[in-house]
């Protein structure tokens, strides 16, 4: 269980966090998304206890994570910005992953290794960026992490490659009950593998619910109706609406029974109800004011 | 087993949950079958496993299902599955739907009561 409550950090005077909650269960893929600039990677860098917050609390199953050995050698991060000894191979690599995890897998680092089809012999800083990323993950990956921290895992990857990384998380989530906290701009990607999401804008946590639940709250609908009543949408929390002729595009906060109760009683001749993708929430709920953004979505 | 459309808007979750459902009416997994393991299944299909063991959940909840724990999910009896009058109430409204579609395609009463038939004839698992 991550926990991270009510944390602040500052640089010179820019509030980069501020009274920040974020809440990982144990065996979960929690997805992190947000704008750019939103906070992603200065988070991810106090989860990891790289930085010290400002004021708030950061525990991993209840002890304070910052300069924490205990937690830190129990917990994989891979960094967007990766980093290797210069005139490392990856074999040399693994060497050092081996003196530093005690969870160091040597089977399982063979068996990525051959998977991934990298050289082991070849300088990791010879490797293109997608490679390093790959060697990154399978020396992670072998360190056998209760906690597993990716900072845009996927972007540099092709998909064949994507498919794979994903498919070892999967296993290590359902096999070992593997805690995981990975954020992206792939919000497709994340839609198909995360149960949780928490949406980040400037500094602070808009939302942070379980994925299915964040979505079947929301819906977009398109409407018509013969004859106009007065307020057809009466009992609605209507979010967003526009009128096309006589076709009405709302995106309405309820729950999916309770739209096609409440348009069901003005007699509809057309009534189509969608679920928003999560492209679709995070487009709503971070730029919702902006009517070029609002362009895009309808 | 089955595929999952990432592109659909349809929740992985129930997507798992009508495809199990399609499986067991249509006789592939039979009555005290054994589904495969929330593990097995979500390195089968690189599914999050959370989201596996809500879809058995509510296949369980919707009575097509029941667990034994320590030894896994089984397909329950035909007769134990009790008639949502929700889901019927929802799936009639469909029908309803997809009937007026057909009428305005210019297809007679007759045509389409032909057609209804014709539909369910071609469910052996309900002859």
């Amino acid at each position: 269980m991550i926990k991270v409550q009510n944390v602040d950090k500052s640089f010179d005077g820019f509030r980069a966090l501020q009274s920040l909650d974020l809440n990982v269960r144990k065996g979960s893929i929690y997805g992190l998304v947000g704008t750019n600039g939103a906070g992603k990677t200065t988070l991810i860098k106090h989860v990891t206890g790289i930085l010290k917050q400002d004021g708030g609390s950061i525990t991993i199953e209840d002890a304070s994570v910052y300069e924490n050995l205990e937690i830190k050698r129990r917990t994989g991060y891979i960094p967007d910005d990766l980093y290797f000894f210069a005139s490392y191979n990856l074999k040399e690599s693994a060497r050092f992953y081996r003196s530093i995890y005690p969870g160091w897998n040597e089977e399982r680092y063979a068996q990525m290794a051959k998977r991934f089809e990298l050289s082991e012999k070849r300088k990791l800083s010879k490797f293109s960026k997608g490679m390093q990323k790959q060697a990154a993950f399978i020396l992670t990956m072998s360190s056998m992490p209760d906690y597993l921290i990716l900072d845009e895992p996927i972007d540099g990857l092709d998909p064949i490659i994507r498919k794979l990384v994903w498919k070892y998380v999967v296993e290590d989530v359902a096999e070992r009950e593997m805690t995981v906290l990975v954020s992206s701009h792939n919000l497709r990607e994340m839609e198909g593998i995360c149960d949780s999401i928490g949406i980040l804008s400037k500094g602070k946590m808009m939302i942070e619910r379980d994925l299915d639940e964040l979505k079947s709250d929301i819906h977009k609908i398109q409407v018509a109706f013969r004859e106009q009543s007065q307020n057809p949408y009466e009992g609605l929390k209507v979010l967003h609406k526009e009128s096309r002729g006589t076709v009405d595009l709302l995106i309405v906060r309820n729950r999916k029974e309770i739209v096609e109760e409440v348009i069901a009683k003005n007699h509809p001749v057309i009534f189509d109800l969608l679920p928003l993708s999560l492209e679709e929430i995070f487009i709503y709920e971070l730029g919702g004011g902006d009517s070029e953004i609002e362009g895009i979505i309808f | 087993m089955f595929q999952l459309d990432l592109k659909s808007r349809t929740s992985i979750y129930e997507q798992i949950v009508d495809n199990i459902k399609e499986l067991i009416l249509a006789d592939v997994l039979p009555a005290e079958s054994k589904l495969p393991s929330v593990r097995e299944l979500s390195k089968v299909l690189t599914v999050n496993p959370n989201t596996i063991q809500k879809a058995y959940r509510e296949l369980e909840y919707q009575g097509f299902v029941y667990t034994v724990a320590g030894l896994g999910t089984f397909v329950s009896a035909a007769a134990e599955k009790e008639v949502d009058a929700k889901r019927v109430s929802e799936v009639t409204e469909e029908l309803r739907r997809g009937i007026r579609e057909l009428k305005f395609l210019g297809m007679t009463q007759e045509r389409i009561s032909v057609l209804l038939n014709e539909l369910l004839g071609e469910r052996g698992d309900l002859r």
